[in-house]
């Protein structure tokens, strides 16, 4: 049983990554305890970080181009969400923080999906990190806002005719981030469209663009909420509707 | 790994003599990092190019400081640098600043690259304290003052601490290997690293 001060005392070795496992995931554990632990860590690290800068280099035009060109190739990690989503499987584990990347929270499906899509929205649009659409990066930005928000919450229903959908909101930003998935596909002649519904009517919020296989739909970013709104899908003409002309085949309570 | 012979720093193939970009000393305001980085996360490419220019030849420096091998070293630092790119929502800055992050990011990853090599044999050739030996190619001011703090407040830790320090951090070693190294005890190193740690942290003057 390793003594307390024996642990304390690993704290510059620590900070210099000198500590090999297993000392180095018991240190962690400690850690995880000790907030004077990971004061004095933190500390020595912006100490080791001079000690980097000391040996730095001029890499090649070469160098540069590699390293900007694979960013403009690479997927980059959704942030994780401050509060726990309120039907998101709790998070597995003593909780981390530190200088690791996470890979996320253990998420229920339906939200792993609608980051992922916005991963991968976000991932082709640095792809051409020349976007031609300015418009895409807007909604990238929108998504990854809603999505980052401290007070995001994730609500999830199935969809009458097939499919579920899910809705990521923030009050603070007033927002919400919509996605469907295995929704029933339909004629040419008819398409899906997202309505706020609230206290005094319906207003229409966007047609649902189902990608490829109808796997995925959205994610589509809705804005200027009101109290009492709920999101509702309906099945509509192809071009969309002022008005719902049928019975929504999922509605979601933005409740709180 | 091949070849443990250091090469003279101004003779170093590929890297041609810089003025300042990738050579930003250590003491960056730490808002204007943490700040692009958290336009990085939005997916923004002009902000990840200005982090490069910030950060890429640190991450090169320190690698090539553990690593050696320059071939090896530039793989390393890419890596580094796309987890830059791929993480940068990850970064909090309550939990330090963001050149400390980016260099930690680096130097783990180095010392993992070390690490899983197996001719552990070769790496004793290094000479870990000849890293931050005087060079006479012109850089940037800012960037020498640092080097010079840097130096001069490893000068100001005791023998036994700044060599405990310079071979874990420059070398790489773990904190057994230094024992081994140094033919002291186990928990001596452990304190001499400590030590030298807080007193170069202080001398340096860096926010805890």
């Amino acid at each position: 049983m390793r003594r307390r001060s024996d642990l304390h005392a690993l704290a510059g070795a620590y900070a210099m990554d000198a500590v090999p496992e297993p000392d180095r995931a018991a240190f962690e554990r400690h850690l995880a305890s000790c907030e004077p632990c990971r004061q004095e860590v933190r500390g020595l690290r912006e100490a080791t970080a001079a000690l980097a800068a000391a040996t730095a280099v001029q890499p090649s035009a070469a160098f540069r181009q590699t390293a900007l060109r694979a960013a403009g190739q690479t997927r980059q990690f959704p942030p994780a969400t401050a509060a726990p989503p309120r039907r998101a499987l709790r998070r597995q584990g003593r909780g981390r923080r530190g200088w690791r990347p996470r890979l996320g929270v253990a998420l229920a499906g339906a939200v792993a999906c609608v980051l992922a899509v916005a991963a991968v929205v976000a991932g082709i649009s640095a792809y051409g990190m020349h976007s031609r659409l300015d418009q895409d990066q807007g909604h990238d930005h929108a998504v990854a806002m809603v999505l980052g928000a401290p007070d995001a919450r994730m609500m999830s229903a199935p969809v009458a005719t097939g499919g579920s959908a899910t809705v990521v909101m923030s009050h603070r930003e007033r927002a919400l981030v919509f996605t469907a998935a295995d929704l029933r596909g339909l004629p040419p002649s008819e398409s899906y469209e997202l309505w706020l519904m609230g206290p005094a009517g319906n207003r229409p919020a966007g047609m649902i663009n189902v990608s490829g296989g109808g796997k995925m739909a959205g994610p589509m970013v809705v804005s200027g909420l009101s109290a009492g709104d709920s999101v509702g899908l309906t099945v509509e003409p192809a071009g969309g509707s002022p008005r719902p002309t049928t019975p929504p085949v999922v509605v979601i309570p933005l409740t709180g | 790994m091949t070849g443990g012979q250091r090469r003279p720093r101004s003779g170093r193939g590929g890297f041609s003599p810089g003025t300042d970009a990738g050579q930003g000393g250590s003491r960056q305001r730490p808002d204007e990092l943490g700040a692009l980085l958290v336009q990085v996360a939005l997916g923004d490419p002009d902000a990840y190019a200005a982090v490069y220019e910030r950060t890429a030849g640190q991450v090169l420096g320190i690698v090539l400081s553990v690593v050696r091998d320059p071939a090896q070293s530039e793989e390393v630092a890419q890596e580094v640098l796309l987890d830059v790119w791929r993480s940068a929502s990850r970064f909090d800055p309550e939990l330090g600043s963001a050149a400390a992050w980016v260099m930690t990011l680096a130097h783990r990853r180095a010392v993992d690259r070390v690490r899983s090599e197996q001719k552990a044999a070769e790496r004793e050739q290094r000479v870990a304290s000849a890293v931050i030996a005087y060079d006479e190619v012109t850089e940037a001011v800012e960037a020498r003052l640092d080097r010079e703090r840097v130096r001069r407040c490893l000068g100001s830790l005791t023998e036994l601490q700044r060599e405990s320090v310079t071979l874990a951090y420059y070398g790489g070693y773990t904190y057994r290997q230094v024992a081994e190294l140094l033919g002291v005890a186990v928990g001596t190193v452990k304190t001499r690293m400590r030590d030298g740690l807080i007193r170069l942290r202080d001398c340096l003057g860096v926010d805890a």
